[in-house]
C-alpha cells in the first residue's frame, strides 16, 4: 500500500462524531475520497465486484451472506471519475433498503459476471457508461470476464482497483466513524449477556447462538465472521501444530463443553450500515484469575497504555510496534502470523497492519493521520497461564486518540 | 458438528478430489490455484474460518494434477486431513511476494504449462507468472464448476444434514412471528436456533422480511416491524460442513384477505416447477413453468445449484441462453424458488431443495407451509 490519498475537501473534525450517521453525506464524502484516489492514479473508471468495496463505493449495505452464494448474486459498482454518483447493478433485495440515495438512471438490474452471457450483457451496458479510451481499474476478474477482456477493458489491461479503494478507505469520515461506533456499541451490549451465561458445561456454540440472537435484536445487520471462543492451551507445546511453532489463532468453534478454568480468547465482528465492529477479550470459565494470570492482564495493560501514549497523528506505525515490544521486555507482543494492530471499516481488518511480513520499511513509511482507525490487540503469553489478549479500537486525532470500544475486562479487572 | 474440528470424511474427500482431477485433465490444467472457499473446501476437505461476503482473490490452495498433491494456506493443522502433510501447509502472509515465493517452490510449479485460477485480481495476474514461469494463466473455475455440478452420494448426505439445520432455524423463527416483532429479531431467532443446532455459519443473514403490498419485490417496512395482515417471508440458509442448506417459506400474520388465493397460486406454480425438475430436461423449462402458470418471473434466479456455495445451473430471466443450454442431470441438487405477488396483499415466497434423481425430482425440504 502506498501513502494515503490526498483529499478534495477537509473532513470535519474526527472528534465530532455524530450520534446518528447521515448516510447521504457519508456516501458523498466517501465518494469524493474514492474519486480523489482515482485521480491520484490517473484512473477514469472503477469496476468493483468485491462486496466490501461495493459497500464503500455506493453506501448501500445489506446482510452479507456466504462467499459461495455471494459470487453469483452480488451487487456490482461502476464509479466514474467525473460523476458524483456511482452506478449500481443490484440483485434482488440486496441493498434494497438504502438504494434511494442514487438517481434512478444509476440503478441497474442484476448482472451475472460468472457467466459468459452475463458478462456480454454487462459489456454492452459499459459501452454507454465508459469511454473507449478510459483507463479502467477492477478488483476482481471472473473467468468469464477474463474471456471478454477486450470488450470490458477497451483501452487495455485494467489497473488494480484494490489499491485505489484501499487508499480511499484509510481515513474515515465522521459518519463512517458513527456507523462503527454504533456497531461497537451493539457488540459490547450483546456481549454482556453472553458473558453472563459463561459457566462450566456451556458449549462454545451456545455462546455463538446467544451472541447472534442478541446482536441482531440490538440492530446488527450481519455477523462478519463465525464467533470465536478459543480455549487456550496452558503450554504452547499442548497446542495444535503450527507452521511457525507459536500459538494458533483463531481456531474454530465446536460443540465442545467448556470446563471450569478454561481460558478463552474471544473474537467477534458485526456490521451496522455495512461498517464493522471488532471485539476481543480474554475470559476465564467459572473462576477468578490466578495471581499469575492476573499478572498477564497487567502486562497487557502496560503494553496497551504504552502504545496509546505514543498514538497520535504524525506517529509511524513502526513506532507503535517498537513501543509495544519495549513494553513487553523486548519480545514482540503479537503472534507471528498476525500483527499488533490493524485498521477497520467496511472490512473487519483493513490496512495498515502493524508488524507483519510487509516488513519494517512499510511500517516506517506509514504515518498515522487524523480520522484513521486502529484496532490494537497485543498478545501476552507466559507458559502455564493461557495468556491474555484483548482488543481496543481507537480513532486517531491530532492530539492523540478517542476510543470506540467500551467493555470491561472482567474477570481480570474493570 | 463435533466437539473437535475435523477434516471432511475420507469418502467425501476422495470422491470430490477424483472429480476435480478428472476435470483438470479434461480442461488440460497442470495446476489449479484456488482462492474461493467452496473450491478450497472441495479439494482439501479442511474446514476454514467463515467470513461473510466475497473475498478478494488470493492463492489459498494449489492442486498439482500430476501428483495429486494439495498445498494449503493454513498456519495450523487442526482440521487438515492427514493426506495433506505438514510440509504442504503454508502460513498466513500479508506480503503477497512471500506467498508467491512459497508457490514457486512447489514441486511441479516450474514446468507447469497451463495454470487455472478460480478468479483473478490484476495484482495476482502480475505476480503468478513469477511462481509459474512457463505457464499460461487460464480460467480454472469452469473446471471446478464442472466437478461440483454433480454431487457424489456422500455430498447428498451432507446436503440433507445442512437442509435439516436450516429447517430447524426456519421453524424457530416462524414460531416467534407476531405483530410488533422486528425483522431483525426474527433473523436473530433463526440464527440462534441454527447455531444451537451446531452451525454458526449462515449462508444467508437476510432471514426475514415483510413483503410489499405495493411493489412486486421491494421491502415493505421502513421500520422493519411486523404488523397484523403482513405476509412475512423467511429464508433460512446454513453452511454446514461447507454445504449450503436452504429453505424458504412465507407466513401470514393473522387474518389476511386474499391470502388463500395467493397461496393457491403458489401451489399451482410449484406443481409446474416440480414437474420441470426432470433428468435430461433443459433448465429453461423452469423459466417456462412461470409463464405456463401465468406468473411474472421474479428478479432473483428461480433455481441454482446447491453444494459448496453456488453451483450450476443458475436459472434466471437475465440468463436465458445459459438456461437453454443447460440440462438437468441426476445428482444435481437445486434450490428452486417459487414467487407470486398480488397487489394489495403481498408476496408468497417459497424455496425448496430438489435432488434430481434418474426417476425424477426428490424434494429434500419438508418444512410445513401455511394452509388456507
Amino acid at each position: 500500500m502506498t501513502s494515503p490519498t490526498s483529499f478534495l475537501a477537509e473532513p470535519s473534525s474526527a472528534l465530532d462524531i455524530p450520534e446518528t450517521p447521515d448516510l447521504d453525506r457519508m456516501r458523498r464524502e466517501t465518494g469524493a475520497r474514492l474519486r480523489s484516489a482515482m485521480a491520484d492514479r490517473g484512473v477514469d473508471a472503477l469496476i468493483l465486484l468485491g462486496n466490501n468495496s461495493v459497500v464503500y463505493a455506493t453506501g448501500v449495505s445489506w446482510p452479507l451472506g456466504d462467499a459461495g452464494l455471494s459470487y453469483v448474486e452480488r451487487p456490482v459498482a461502476v464509479v466514474l471519475a467525473d460523476d458524483p454518483h456511482p452506478h449500481l447493478f443490484l440483485p434482488f433485495r440486496e441493498g434494497a433498503a438504502s438504494e434511494s440515495g442514487l438517481p434512478a438512471d444509476h440503478l441497474h438490474g442484476p448482472v451475472y459476471l460468472e457467466f459468459d452471457e452475463g458478462v456480454e450483457n454487462f459489456a454492452r451496458v459499459l459501452l454507454d457508461l465508459i469511454p473507449a479510451a478510459a483507463l479502467i481499474a477492477v478488483d476482481e476478474l471472473t473467468g468469464a470476464m477474463r474471456r471478454a477482456q477486450d470488450r470490458l477493458f477497451r483501452s487495455g489491461r485494467p489497473a488494480d482497483a484494490a489499491q485505489i479503494v484501499g487508499a480511499a478507505k484509510l481515513i474515515k469520515t465522521p459518519d463512517e466513524l458513527a456507523c462503527m461506533r454504533t456497531a461497537c456499541r451493539i457488540t459490547d451490549t450483546a456481549m454482556v449477556d453472553v458473558q453472563a451465561a459463561l459457566a462450566p458445561g456451556i458449549r462454545q456454540i451456545d455462546l455463538s447462538a446467544s451472541f447472534m440472537r442478541r446482536a441482531f435484536e440490538l440492530g446488527a445487520m450481519a455477523s462478519m465472521l463465525e464467533p470465536i471462543w478459543q480455549v487456550m492451551p496452558k503450554y504452547k507445546a499442548d497446542g495444535v501444530w503450527t507452521t511457525h511453532g507459536d500459538l494458533a489463532l483463531p481456531l474454530l468453534t465446536t460443540e465442545r463443553e467448556l470446563a471450569a478454568g478454561d481460558v478463552l480468547w474471544t473474537d467477534v465482528s458485526i456490521t451496522y450500515q455495512g461498517y464493522c465492529s471488532d471485539f476481543g477479550r480474554t475470559w476465564i470459565v467459572g473462576q477468578d484469575p490466578t495471581p499469575r494470570q492476573q499478572a498477564q492482564f497487567h502486562k497487557w495493560r502496560e503494553i496497551l497504555t504504552a502504545v496509546l501514549d505514543v498514538t497520535q497523528a504524525g506517529t509511524t506505525i513502526a513506532e507503535l510496534g517498537r513501543t509495544a515490544t519495549k513494553a513487553n521486555g523486548g519480545a514482540r507482543p503479537w503472534l507471528p502470523h498476525f500483527y499488533l494492530g490493524h485498521s477497520i471499516g467496511v472490512n473487519a481488518a483493513e490496512t495498515p497492519m502493524i508488524g507483519t511480513d510487509l516488513g519494517d520499511e512499510f511500517d516506517e513509511n506509514f504515518v498515522l493521520e487524523p480520522g484513521m482507525v486502529m484496532v490494537l490487540e497485543p498478545v501476552v503469553w507466559e507458559e502455564g497461564t493461557g495468556g491474555y489478549r484483548s482488543e481496543e479500537i481507537v480513532v486517531i486525532t491530532e492530539e492523540g486518540w478517542i476510543p470506540l470500544t467500551n467493555y470491561p475486562y472482567h474477570p481480570y479487572g474493570d | 458438528m463435533a466437539t473437535e474440528v475435523l477434516a471432511d470424511d475420507r469418502a467425501l474427500r476422495t470422491g470430490r478430489r477424483e472429480r476435480a482431477l478428472a476435470q483438470m485433465e479434461k480442461h488440460d490444467l497442470d495446476v489449479l490455484v484456488l482462492g474461493r472457499q467452496a473450491n478450497v473446501r472441495y479439494v482439501s476437505g479442511a474446514p476454514q474460518l467463515w467470513v461473510a461476503g466475497t473475498r478478494p482473490f488470493g492463492p489459498t490452495c494449489v492442486v498439482i494434477r500430476e501428483t495429486g498433491a494439495i498445498h494449503l494456506l493454513s498456519t495450523w493443522d487442526e482440521g487438515v486431513p492427514g493426506d495433506i502433510p505438514h510440509e504442504n501447509l503454508y502460513g498466513i502472509a500479508w506480503n503477497p511476494i512471500n506467498t508467491i515465493s512459497v508457490l514457486k517452490g512447489i514441486n511441479g510449479a516450474a514446468d507447469a504449462k497451463r495454470v487455472g485460477t478460480d478468479a483473478l485480481s490484476p495484482g495476482f495476474a502480475q505476480l503468478l507468472p513469477v511462481a509459474f514461469p512457463n505457464a499460461e494463466l487460464v480460467d480454472g473455475e469452469l473446471a471446478m464448476r464442472a466437478a461440483r455440478r454433480i454431487k457424489t452420494s456422500e455430498e447428498v448426505v451432507s446436503l440433507r444434514e445442512a437442509i435439516r439445520v436450516a429447517e430447524v432455524g426456519l421453524a424457530a423463527a416462524v414460531a416467534e412471528l407476531r405483530p410488533g416483532i422486528s425483522e431483525k429479531s426474527l433473523a436473530g431467532v433463526l440464527l440462534e436456533a441454527m447455531a444451537a443446532g451446531g452451525v454458526s455459519t449462515p449462508s444467508t443473514q437476510d432471514a426475514a422480511w415483510v413483503t410489499s403490498r405495493e411493489h412486486p419485490w421491494r421491502r415493505a417496512s421502513d421500520d422493519g416491524i411486523v404488523r397484523a395482515g403482513d405476509l412475512v417471508a423467511f429464508s433460512a440458509g446454513v453452511l454446514d460442513g461447507g454445504y449450503t442448506g436452504e429453505v424458504g417459506r412465507t407466513w401470514p400474520v393473522g387474518e389476511l384477505n386474499g391470502a388463500g388465493d395467493l397461496y393457491r397460486r403458489w401451489d399451482a406454480l410449484w406443481d409446474r416447477l416440480h414437474e420441470a425438475c426432470q433428468p435430461g430436461a433443459p433448465a429453461i423449462d423452469l423459466l417456462t413453468a412461470y409463464q405456463a402458470a401465468g406468473e411474472e418471473l421474479p428478479p432473483m434466479p428461480i433455481a441454482r445449484g446447491l453444494g459448496l456455495g453456488f453451483d450450476p445451473p443458475v436459472v434466471s430471466q437475465h440468463l436465458p441462453a445459459t438456461a437453454a443450454e443447460e440440462r438437468l442431470e441426476p445428482g444435481m441438487v437445486l434450490a428452486v424458488t417459487g414467487y407470486v405477488w398480488q397487489s394489495g396483499v403481498g408476496a408468497v415466497f417459497g424455496r425448496e431443495a430438489v435432488l434430481i434423481t434418474p426417476d425424477g425430482p426428490e424434494v429434500l425440504t419438508s418444512s410445513p407451509s401455511w394452509q388456507a
